[in-house]
């Protein structure tokens, strides 16, 4: 995959979430800065590798997907039927609707102000039970094994997809890793399905990992 | 009764600054009070020696400006009395603290940064900077802020790792900025300003001044510039 399909109905949605920061300022820049060429880029590396691994998950888990205007859109042109998203930021939820206003409205797209690493998710009603969970925020959290432990288990048979990089000068960038050996191994996997490493037109180099 | 806390650990602050907001307490409170400092270095009769069972957990390589230790005053195992107001050494008192004794208590009060812009601070919020909350004063009742230190001792290993200060994780666990709200509530405007920083964001910003109709004035900053020399100068006006 190649590109995202700008339709009509999502041309709509995008044009209404940006107008929505008309009246929050503050948001504008954090809306453009999900909208960049490395976002595009290291989601449409997601599904690609999806693709090539065969994986067509039907129910998919983001967290920390914050406003998910490329990850939704792409996830559903792959062939996915709900998606949850979780992400602590209680803008996030706001913005992701207005993006993914018609997935919202078909049910298909939800969205909870949750800090995936303080409380558990496994608890809630779900459409149907993930069978994927991606997490390209790796860096802004704790290593992935508290999720699973916070989890009791829910999630050790869906597979992850995780990414992360090395670049540290951010003050959020609280946990980079080495490479995608490192990034498995915070995870625990014990299947890895692919390993890889893109730099993406910001310059940095971003890692992931799909596996259990 | 009232207690005034204060804590003094490392060697940034010397003796002289607990004796000297003893002093301003002293000066500038109507009501009966007990002073604590909580040390690590204990050598006077108003000092508590200060525990150690949370520090483990402590990342130097991280290298954040976390002032975990605070935590240890919520617990209600080292101090009697019902009421508690903390107070950082770097403060200087304008006014009767009488006032901080006499407010409702349905929760904890903390210092809110009027100062923050609060465009930047909820721009900022999931980076983990920005927080408009300040932990120089604290303002608890008996019991209050025991659900603090649980939280934070049954999520040591994640807290440690995530939050470069106490005060960003006050900000992400027990206030929402977007409600001005929470576990925690923040002292209103005219009561604390800054400094260095300000008073109210825009329209009240001027640095460097004193405000003495307000009632704490706070030498807040980073780490890396706070200036504990230009406190000691402004402590003889």
């Amino acid at each position: 995959m190649d590109y995202l399909k700008f339709t009509p109905e999502l041309a709509h949605d995008w044009k209404n979430a940006i107008s929505a920061t008309e009246k929050e300022i503050y948001l504008l820049k954090r809306v453009t800065d999900s909208m960049n060429r490395s976002q595009l880029e290291s989601k449409l590396w997601i599904v690609n590798e999806l693709s090539e691994l065969m994986l067509f998950p039907k129910s998919v888990v983001l967290l920390g997907g914050w406003y998910a205007n490329f990850m939704v859109p792409l996830l559903f042109q792959h062939g996915v039927s709900y998606i949850t998203n979780f992400d602590l930021d209680p803008d996030v939820k706001k913005i992701s609707y207005k993006f993914n206003k018609s997935r919202k409205d078909d049910d298909t797209y939800k969205c909870y102000l949750t800090n995936v690493m303080f409380e558990p998710v496994f608890n809630i009603k779900y459409k149907s039970k993930p069978d994927m969970i991606i997490n390209t925020s790796c860096e802004h959290m704790f290593p992935m094994t508290r999720f699973k432990k916070l989890n009791r288990g829910f999630f050790n048979d869906v597979v992850y997809v995780l990414q992360s990089t090395n670049e540290d000068k951010y003050e959020d960038h609280i946990n980079c890793v080495s490479g995608p050996e490192e990034l498995a191994e915070q995870a625990e996997f014990v299947d890895v399905m692919y390993s890889g490493t893109k730099t993406l037109d910001n310059g940095m180099e971003r890692f992931m990992v799909i596996g259990r | 009764m009232n207690n005034i806390l204060c804590m003094k650990w490392g060697d940034k602050y010397d003796d002289s600054y607990v004796e000297k907001l003893k002093e301003q307490c002293e000066k500038n409170c109507s009501v009966d009070f007990n002073f604590y400092c909580f040390t690590d270095n204990p050598t006077h009769e108003y000092d508590i020696q200060l525990p150690t069972y949370l520090d483990h957990h402590y990342i130097p390589s991280k290298n954040f400006f976390w002032a975990w230790r605070k935590c240890y005053m919520f617990s209600d195992d080292y101090v009697e009395g019902d009421k508690f107001i903390f107070l950082d050494l770097d403060v200087i008192i304008h006014q009767d603290l009488k006032y901080f004794f006499e407010l409702p208590m349905q929760k904890p009060w903390i210092v809110r940064g009027w100062w923050n812009d609060i465009g930047t601070v909820k721009k900022n919020y999931a980076k983990y900077i920005s927080t408009p909350l300040n932990s120089s004063v604290i303002r608890w009742n008996r019991g209050q802020m025991k659900p603090v230190l649980q939280h934070v001792k049954d999520n040591a290993e994640v807290i440690f790792f995530t939050y470069a200060s106490l005060d960003n994780y006050f900000v992400h666990h027990w206030y929402d900025p977007w409600k001005e709200d929470g576990y925690i509530q923040g002292f209103p405007q005219g009561d604390i300003y800054s400094w260095y920083k300000g008073n109210v964001f825009p329209d009240d910003m001027e640095k460097n001044i004193f405000r003495e109709d307000h009632k704490i004035c706070l030498f807040n900053n980073s780490a890396e510039t706070n200036n504990v020399e230009e406190l000691k100068s402004l402590w003889t006006i």
